[in-house]
Formats: C-alpha cells, sequence, structure tokens
C-alpha cells in the first residue's frame, strides 16, 4: 500500500507543483497573489475538451493549444486587471485578484454550464490505460509516466528558461528590483506579461492533466487545487521556484499518506497542518530568502 | 439644502409606495412558492431534476386554471447543496411574506441548515428528496417529505441488494462527509448484522474531491468483494473510474444520490455493475407514473429520474392542499399534517403518500442497475 500511495501522491503532487510554480513566479515580479490562478487551470481543462469535442482536434495537438490560451488568458488578466493598479496598493490588487477569480468561475459557468463534465476519453491515446511498469502489487500505467515525465521536462524547461536565457535573467532582474530593471532598459511591463503567460502556460497543462487523468472537470475544480497549489507555494518559500516545485510534491505526498495511515476524513487537513508546521519552524518556506523588513516594503 | 433634503424624502415615499404597491398587487394575483434547491455549482444536475419536475406539474395546474382561479408562480432559491447558502435561501423565503409554502431543500444538510428558519417563521416545507433521519425532529412538525428515509434505505441496501441481489457479504464503504452521507453509512452499518454482511472498511471524502485514489487504495487493501458509494453521483462517477483503474472489478452499489444519467455519463464504462436503490422506478410505477414517464420525456428529452417525479408530486400535494386551505402559511402546515392516514393520503405518480408526526412517509425503494451504459431495473 505504500509504495501506491507514494505514486498516487506523487501525481498530484506533481501537478500541485505546476500550478503553484505560477503563484511563485508572478508573487516573485509582481508581488501580488494572482488568487486567480486557479481558474486558468480550470480554462485550461475546458479549452482542451472543447478543442477536441467541439473542433475534433487530437489530443496531442489539443494539449499545447489549450496551453497557449492559457498564456494568452494570463496575459489579458494582467492587463486588464493588474496593470491599472500597479501602482496602488497591493491590498487594491489582492482583492482585484479575487474578483477576477470569481467572475471567470461564473463566465465558465455560463459558458460550459455547471454541472461536471467528463473528458472525452476515446479522444486519449489508447495505450494511456495499459500498464507500464508493475512492482510490489503496484500498477504504473502510461498516464501516470505520462504525467511525471511532462512535469518533469516542463520544470527543467522553466528552470533553463529563468537560468539561462535572456528573458530569465530579465524576469530575475525585475524580480530583484523593478525600478533599476527598469533603469537598465529592460521592458518592465513586457517581462510581466511574458511571466503571466508563462505560468498560465503550466497552469493550464496541469488542468488539462488533472481533467484527463481524473475524469472530470467543473467551473469550480479552480478553488481548491488553486488554494492548494497556494499553500505548496508557501511550503516552499513564495517567490522560490524550486521551492514551490518541492513544495508541491510534499503535499501531495502527505496529502496520499496522510489520508491513507491517518484519516482520510482529515486529508486536506493533514496537508495543511505540514504547511503551517513547516511555516512555524521556518517563516520564510523551505526555500526562502529571510528579508529584513525595510520601510520601503512597508 | 433643505428644498433638496424635501424632494428627496418625497421622492422616497413615493418610491416605496411604488414598490409596496407592486408587490401588494402581486400577492393578490398569484399563490408564491419557494423552490429550493441547487441551481449551481456540483449538484446542480439535481437542481435541474427537481426544475423538471415541479414545472411539469405547474404547467398541469396553472392550464387547469390555478387553484381556486389564482394561478400558481414559483420562486427559485439557489442553496448550492451547502448549509450556509440553504440558511440565506430560508432566511430570504421566510421574510417573503408573499411565499406561502417551501418545496425543498434537495440536499439533507441544507434541509436541516434551513429548517431551523422556517420554524421560526411559520412555513412549511416538503422535501422531495431529503432523506436524512434526524430532520423529522429539527422540524418540529413543519417539516414534510415525500421519499423514504435514510434509515430505511441503508437497511434496506444491508440486508437485501447487498447479501440476497448481489450475494456478496464484504463491502468497503466510501461515504461523502456530509449528513446525508453519514446518516446513511450508520444506517448500513446497523443493517449489516443483520444481513450478515461484514464492513471491510469506510473512508470519508470531502465534496468536490477529484482524487480518490488514496483511499480507495487503502480501502481495497482489505478485499472488500463490493464497494459502497455512499454519496452523490459526481463523485460516485470518479470513484467508479478510479475504483476500476486500481483494478477493482466487483459490482458497486449506493442510493438514490448516486441516481443521474451524469453518473454514467461521467463514469462510462466504469460506471457498468453499479447497482442503486431509488423511490420511483417508471418501469415500476402504475399507469399514471408512466403516463408522467412518457410526458417527462417528451417534454425534456431524457428518462425521468426519481427527483423530477417526487417533486412532481410535492407540488402535487401543495396544490391539493392550499385548494382546501388558502394560501395561508399556518393553515397549509395545518392542511398537510391532516394528511395522516392511508385513507386520506395523496394518490400521486409516486404512490400512496400520507404522513406520521414529523413529516416522514413510508415510501418503497426500488433497485437498478447500470448494464452497458444505461439504467435498468435490477429485479
Amino acid at each position: 500500500m505504500f509504495l501506491q500511495q507514494l505514486v498516487n501522491g506523487l501525481t498530484i503532487g506533481g501537478i500541485y507543483a505546476m500550478i503553484a510554480v505560477g503563484y511563485t513566479m508572478i508573487y516573485g515580479v509582481v508581488q501580488l497573489i494572482n488568487f486567480a490562478h486557479g481558474e486558468i487551470y480550470m480554462l485550461g481543462a475546458f479549452f482542451a475538451v472543447t478543442f477536441i469535442s467541439v473542433l475534433g482536434i487530437p489530443f496531442y495537438a489539443a494539449f499545447p493549444l489549450a496551453m497557449v490560451c492559457c498564456a494568452v488568458c494570463g496575459v489579458l488578466l494582467d492587463i486588464f486587471a493588474y496593470r491599472p493598479l500597479r501602482q496602488s496598493p497591493r491590498l487594491a490588487a489582492l482583492i482585484t485578484a479575487i474578483g477576477m477569480s470569481i467572475f471567470l468561475q461564473n463566465l465558465a459557468m455560463i459558458i460550459w454550464g455547471s454541472r461536471p463534465k467528463p473528458f472525452p476519453q476515446e479522444a486519449l491515446p489508447a495505450y494511456f490505460e495499459k500498464t507500464a511498469a508493475s512492482f510490489g502489487g503496484v500498477n504504473l500505467s502510461w498516464f501516470h509516466l505520462f504525467i511525471f515525465g511532462l512535469t518533469i521536462v516542463m520544470m527543467v524547461g522553466l528552470n533553463l528558461i529563468i537560468k539561462k536565457t535572456r528573458w530569465g535573467r530579465a524576469m530575475r532582474a525585475v524580480a530583484q528590483n523593478k525600478t533599476m530593471a527598469a533603469l537598465t532598459g529592460i521592458n518592465v511591463n513586457r517581462v510581466i506579461s511574458y511571466t503571466f503567460a508563462l505560468a498560465g502556460a503550466l497552469g493550464g497543462a496541469a488542468g488539462i492533466m488533472v481533467g484527463a487523468f481524473y475524469n472530470s472537470l467543473y467551473p469550480t475544480m479552480g478553488y481548491v487545487a488553486g488554494v492548494k497549489a497556494f499553500a505548496a507555494a508557501v511550503l516552499g518559500g513564495i517567490g522560490s521556484v524550486p521551492g514551490a516545485m518541492l513544495g508541491g510534491v510534499v503535499l501531495g505526498v502527505a496529502e496520499a499518506l496522510g489520508a491513507g495511515y491517518l484519516s482520510s476524513l482529515y486529508r486536506d487537513g493533514i496537508s495543511y497542518a505540514v504547511m503551517i508546521i513547516v511555516i512555524i519552524l521556518i517563516p520564510a518556506g523551505l526555500f526562502g530568502r529571510v528579508l529584513k523588513e525595510t520601510k520601503k516594503s512597508m | 439644502m433643505r428644498n433638496k433634503r424635501t424632494l428627496l424624502f418625497t421622492g422616497l415615499v413615493f418610491g416605496l409606495a411604488l414598490v409596496f404597491g407592486i408587490t401588494t398587487s402581486a400577492m393578490a394575483e398569484n399563490i408564491r412558492i419557494g423552490v429550493a434547491s441547487p441551481y449551481s455549482g456540483g449538484a446542480a444536475g439535481y437542481g435541474d431534476n427537481i426544475k423538471a419536475g415541479v414545472n411539469l406539474k405547474l404547467k398541469e395546474i396553472n392550464d387547469a386554471g390555478g387553484i381556486n382561479g389564482k394561478k400558481v408562480e414559483l420562486v427559485w432559491g439557489d442553496d448550492v447543496c451547502e448549509p450556509k447558502e440553504a440558511g440565506m435561501v430560508g432566511a430570504k423565503f421566510a421574510a417573503d411574506k408573499s411565499i406561502v409554502a417551501v418545496i425543498g431543500h434537495l440536499c439533507s444538510s441544507a434541509t436541516l441548515a434551513a429548517m431551523p428558519i422556517y420554524v421560526r417563521a411559520g412555513l412549511a416545507a416538503i422535501s422531495p428528496t431529503s432523506t436524512n433521519v434526524t430532520i423529522g425532529d429539527v422540524g418540529k412538525g413543519w417539516f414534510f417529505r415525500n421519499c423514504y428515509t435514510d434509515d430505511y434505505q441503508g437497511q434496506f441496501l444491508a440486508s437485501n441488494v447487498v447479501p440476497k441481489l448481489l450475494g456478496k457479504n464484504k463491502v468497503a464503504i466510501f461515504y461523502e462527509n456530509n449528513d446525508y452521507a453519514i446518516g446513511l453509512k450508520d444506517s448500513f452499518m446497523a443493517g449489516a448484522k443483520s444481513g450478515g454482511v461484514t464492513v471491510t472498511g469506510a473512508e470519508a471524502y470531502m465534496k468536490g474531491t477529484t482524487d480518490f485514489t488514496p483511499q480507495l487504495t487503502k480501502l481495497l487493501v482489505d478485499k472488500p468483494e463490493a464497494i459502497f458509494l455512499c454519496g452523490y453521483y459526481a463523485e460516485g462517477a470518479l470513484i467508479a473510474g478510479q475504483a476500476r483503474k486500481l483494478g477493482f472489478n466487483g459490482p458497486l452499489f449506493g442510493a438514490d444520490g448516486i441516481d443521474n444519467e451524469d453518473y454514467i455519463k461521467i463514469g462510462g464504462k466504469a460506471a457498468n455493475n453499479t447497482y442503486l436503490t431509488v423511490p420511483f422506478l417508471a418501469d415500476a410505477a402504475g399507469p399514471a407514473g408512466q403516463d408522467f414517464a412518457k410526458r417527462f420525456k417528451a417534454t425534456y428529452g431524457r428518462d425521468v429520474d426519481w427527483m423530477s417525479a417526487n417533486a412532481y408530486d410535492c407540488l402535487g400535494i401543495l396544490a391539493q392542499v392550499i385548494a382546501k386551505t388558502g394560501p395561508d402559511r399556518k393553515k397549509i402546515r395545518d392542511g398537510l399534517a391532516a394528511i395522516n392516514s392511508e385513507a386520506n393520503g395523496y394518490k400521486g405518480i409516486t404512490g400512496l403518500t400520507y404522513f406520521d408526526k414529523k413529516g416522514n412517509c413510508a415510501k418503497p425503494a426500488f433497485v437498478k442497475m447500470v448494464k452497458d451504459g444505461k439504467f435498468v431495473s435490477a429485479e
């Protein structure tokens, strides 16, 4: 049972990690908790299903296409909702984020209806259901491997983008100090848009994977996933990308093992309890930088 | 300044007069009945059923000239199947004096939350679907229901369906953490002993969960022969799919909460070999029920479900009572309470309905199953 629970935990943990990375990147550049991020995740699943069932696009093409749409949604979200408030107090942007979350949820409800929808299983490649590996009584399907593989590829890719490319360097510069970055000739707004696009694409990918793997999508699915991923980001130290990745996986595994060995009634409680304990012991999170409180940040 | 203020005041008075005028005139014209169900959120599919059922009856009543010449008007209250929203809907209905009775709520936990408000306001509620046992006590004489209770349903599953129909005796229970499912689980456990059924394990999940694999993994360790989907269809369908993925091929079974076409739509192939108890089954109903099933299919293009049937009868019962007592909250309650024996019971499409002191009624349960992607009678 332990191994099976570990597989269960890693599957959902990898997905939490992909959403959490979006929270943390956006927080890094604009110091905003983008509460509408869970809704981008939800939109990803709905876009993919719409492409597959309405337009008849195959799964492998619908996947990246839906990611691109989510990236665009992320950018639009920033341009319309957050950019006008860039100079306002942070609280205003935070409330706007919550408002956008409610707005997008209800928009999806109007467009796609409030009933839970299945993911068109016949559109998924047939080998997904087949067993890829079997050990210790655990059956690992190709779908599991697909999720693990894609999660790892995206995480590594994201790291490369941040560490090695000019855009990544610009992002890190903006995260460190917006004014200085602007003075060196970086177009700050464009870098922020780029970050939102990246976060949106990853969140969308997570949404598609959850929708396809657990076979259910509904307009409010982003809420719980968003809160969990936010907890994962805080656990890892908000603003830190590797922290968010680790936080997501830790949260997913804690949840699965907690439900398996302690009480399933408190499954969600267990994952939040892990977060609270870590935050009490290491207030900045696992990978967070400890910053001295300065006047400016007040 | 003073002039402006006077003007504002006069405007306000006129405005208020206008508003009151409109509401009182509406009151004189229509008999208003509140219908509380989830119309959005995860349980919205159920709300659709209730709407479909009461709307058919509404059309029937109004086409025949209404009740004593007055048209019936329905007021929808969306409780999202959540206690806190149900409280708000309840308060709204209670405060609106033009509403004379309530049909609802749908989910037991919602009814439990709203009932004390109705009791305080002196407003009778008749639920088409809330099966939790304790509501009868909370209702203090203002609550009625047109369905059986969970203790009956759970015991019927444990002593009849599982050992006799399925021929199994090792069962794992997977229940949602809410009033409906916990009540159902407890009554199943109580009935299991006498039915010779062993419960190998019981795990809980929260509403809105999508990943059930940790709990299922734990339940499957004890090798149950059947899994009890103790909750609603949206989660039930996902549990079915994930249980099959984890290698469980035995029968699944559940109660009325699973009965929705979406269970098959979402569950797909995994939904096959699921058994459920329902209060209404068109195949087993009398001629009036068969006729209703036909009309339902013609109007909505889908098969009738038990919720629509029960909701249809709820409005029928209220209409019959109001025709006798007139649209008065207290008199309607007394009228409903007077339906207390077989002799004066209401003959609807779901059988004969009459209430005991707690507003409960005795209704039979039918068993149906999912076979080749379709609901069919299991008997």
